[in-house]
């Protein structure tokens, strides 16, 4: 009786996800297999093009270009956001410190992509600022290349690891710090032996919500970056949108929703050990457990 | 963490009472009938449409796409119901054969003779205009900031010129600038010629590309109005809407002398439009002289497909229909669009 109950409960997002994921998915694995229409869309024929295509050397450079700037935009803004998160949980305002990071999603998403242009560009504020000051006479070309695409990226999703990060870091014990002082650890070996362990699961968290979006990151690489910046995203665009080749489109997809849920395949699979770690440091365990035998 | 889900919360409370208090702000209103139009970005005027607005009282809605892809795309996948489109010839050739459009009922426009002869003669894409009305005939072409660039030649060679390098910038469209390239080389803007395509990929590659900023369509026009692009390749009508009036001197719009590709466009009207007759109003009402004219004049544009409004228009234009005599209409070239769609996938992807 209970069970059925439990399944009751949780139909809306059994519905939900059938509905806006599944389906979804279905069709575009149905649509990657299918020839392409002349002017769009699919004919109802079986056929494997969109897949051999992949291997052109044009799609596979955006693809490796697409990887690169991921792993260094998640990379710096799990940097940037370790700190944020700390100083968040270890103040005394956390709410309104919180409250701050949430603002900027009160402005829309190209509003503020926008406002970076306005920042970055040769007439921008930067430029600007660095005239003002003499440092330069000509504009310095700030937009328009992979650094500015990663720049802006790392600025979009900084939220997305702070929070996590936040939240993990929140539930951490202090005081466990301050064992490994007196234990004779320096303040940065406190950092790294005893923090990092045993925030990883927030640290994987963070990772995974800036990294799968930044991997079909599409408007970033459009707006502000240049002829270097085609990313994935822009090409699954290209592919619906312009050259008319929906299995194609459907094709790239595919590989980045493999290549995405795979990597959260492999951290999820790590869970375990992480656990066991965190355990380990866990000062109530270390008591009870007989220095003998640790 | 049971801060983080208080912060949350109040703040999901606050977003929810604002939508509820923009949704009753915005009920209301007993308009009978609504229109709907996909249309480019920056090509009706505002003042136009609500002219139309209040003499049949009705509402229009206005959509906006950036390339003909993107519109059609759009329809393909479905769920839009719109009344009136605005797409070129050669999509206007590809919406008949799928069967996408309804036959237009000329008896119902009385302004139609007032269409330019010539430019209904170069409709090849639609033979007797049975679905579609011709709305405005043009190019895209150069624009150029007097103020950073002073002397240049006319010429789609401007892009190989190193010395603007990084201040250039050409449209993320395939067929336009592969039309421009063509058309410089020599050869047709719908040509199938592998060799030819193949020519004007490596002219864009190697001698033009280099020298750009990049490719867009969306923000072209935003960038030139900066000052932060001095040459830009693209529509008279986006680059005047963005730059502002006082500096509208400083700016020469040219349509280079090799010509390039040019186009139709034309209003046609949706099958299954639930507003035939207020659709046949509207494109009737457009072809009005005075009108055709306040359009024209709105953008600089030259009273291309309507005669009578050259007499009415007010302003002048930013360039004149002679201008597009080298110029060539595009066209669907069907399967061989695959040939352009490889050249272009390198010019996009590489570095």
């Amino acid at each position: 009786m209970k069970k059925q109950v439990g399944l009751l409960y949780s139909l809306p997002q059994i519905l939900w996800l059938l509905v806006f994921f599944a389906a979804p998915l279905c069709i575009i694995i149905v649509y990657s297999f299918l020839k392409k229409g002349l002017y769009g869309g699919v004919e109802p024929q079986f056929s494997l093009e969109a897949y051999t295509a992949l291997a052109n050397p044009n799609i596979l450079l955006v693809t490796w270009r697409t990887l690169k700037i991921s792993i260094i935009a998640t990379a710096l803004t799990l940097l940037i956001a370790l700190p944020c998160g700390y100083s968040i949980a270890r103040s005394k305002n956390q709410a309104a410190r919180l409250f701050l990071v949430i603002v900027p999603f009160w402005t829309n998403f190209l509003v503020r992509i926008y406002a970076w242009i306005a920042i970055l560009g040769n007439e921008g504020f930067l430029n600007d600022i660095l005239r003002a000051l003499h440092l330069t006479t000509e504009s310095v070309q700030f937009l328009y290349n992979q650094t500015a695409v990663i720049l802006v990226l790392v600025y979009m999703y900084l939220p997305y690891a702070i929070l996590p990060l936040f939240s993990t870091i929140d539930k951490f014990d202090f005081t466990l710090l301050d064992a490994a002082r007196d234990l004779g650890a320096s303040r940065f070996q406190s950092y790294v032996r005893v923090l990092l362990p045993n925030i990883k699961s927030g640290l994987m968290t963070a990772g995974l919500f800036t990294f799968v979006p930044i991997f079909g990151a599409y408007a970033v690489p459009l707006l502000i970056g240049g002829k270097d910046s085609y990313m994935l995203g822009n090409i699954i665009a290209d592919q619906l949108t312009k050259t008319r080749n929906w299995p194609l489109a459907s094709s790239i997809s595919m590989t980045v929703t493999i290549l995405t849920t795979g990597l959260v395949f492999l951290i999820a699979m790590r869970k375990p050990r992480e656990q066991k770690q965190v355990f380990d440091a866990d000062p109530a365990f270390l008591q009870a457990v007989p220095a003998g035998k640790r | 963490m049971v801060k983080l889900r208080k912060v949350l919360l109040n703040l999901s409370a606050f977003a929810l009472i604002c939508t509820l208090l923009v949704l009753s702000g915005c009920g209301g209103g007993g308009q009978s009938k609504t229109l709907y139009i996909f249309n480019w970005t920056y090509y009706t005027p505002d003042s136009v449409i609500q002219k139309f607005e209040k003499e049949y009282d009705v509402k229009v809605v206005y959509d906006t796409f950036a390339s003909n892809e993107e519109m059609f795309a759009k329809l393909k996948a479905g769920g839009a119901n719109y009344d009136i489109i605005f797409p070129s010839g050669d999509y206007v050739s590809i919406m008949i054969k799928e069967g996408m459009l309804e036959k237009i009922d000329k008896s119902k426009l009385k302004n139609f003779a007032n269409i330019d002869p010539q430019v209904l003669e170069l409709c090849d894409f639609d033979p007797g205009n049975q679905y579609s009305v011709p709305y405005y005939m043009g190019a895209a072409g150069v624009a150029v900031n007097k103020t950073k660039v002073q002397t240049y030649d006319r010429s789609w060679s401007i892009f190989a010129r190193k010395d603007l390098g990084n201040h250039m910038i050409m449209l993320d469209d395939m067929r336009e600038v592969m039309g421009d390239a063509l058309k410089y080389l020599g050869y047709s803007v719908n040509t199938t010629d592998q060799k030819q395509i193949d020519e004007a990929r490596d002219l864009i590659n190697n001698v033009w590309k280099p020298n750009l900023l990049k490719f867009d369509a969306e923000a072209f026009a935003k960038s030139f109005a900066s000052g932060e692009v001095w040459v830009a390749q693209g529509y008279a009508e986006s680059i005047f809407a963005e730059v502002d009036k006082a500096n509208w001197n400083t700016v020469d719009f040219f349509i280079p002398k090799e010509g390039g590709p040019s186009y139709v466009d034309s209003m046609v009207i949706l099958k299954g439009s639930k507003n035939k007759d207020l659709a046949l109003k509207f494109i009737d009402f457009i072809h009005r002289p005075e009108i055709y004219a306040e359009f024209c004049d709105y953008f600089g544009f030259p009273a291309t497909a309507n005669v009578p409004a050259r007499a009415l228009k007010k302003g002048e234009s930013w360039y004149r229909p002679e201008d597009l005599l080298n110029c060539e209409l595009k066209e669907d070239v069907g399967a061989d669009l695959e040939k352009y769609n490889a050249a272009w996938q390198t010019i996009r992807v590489g570095k």
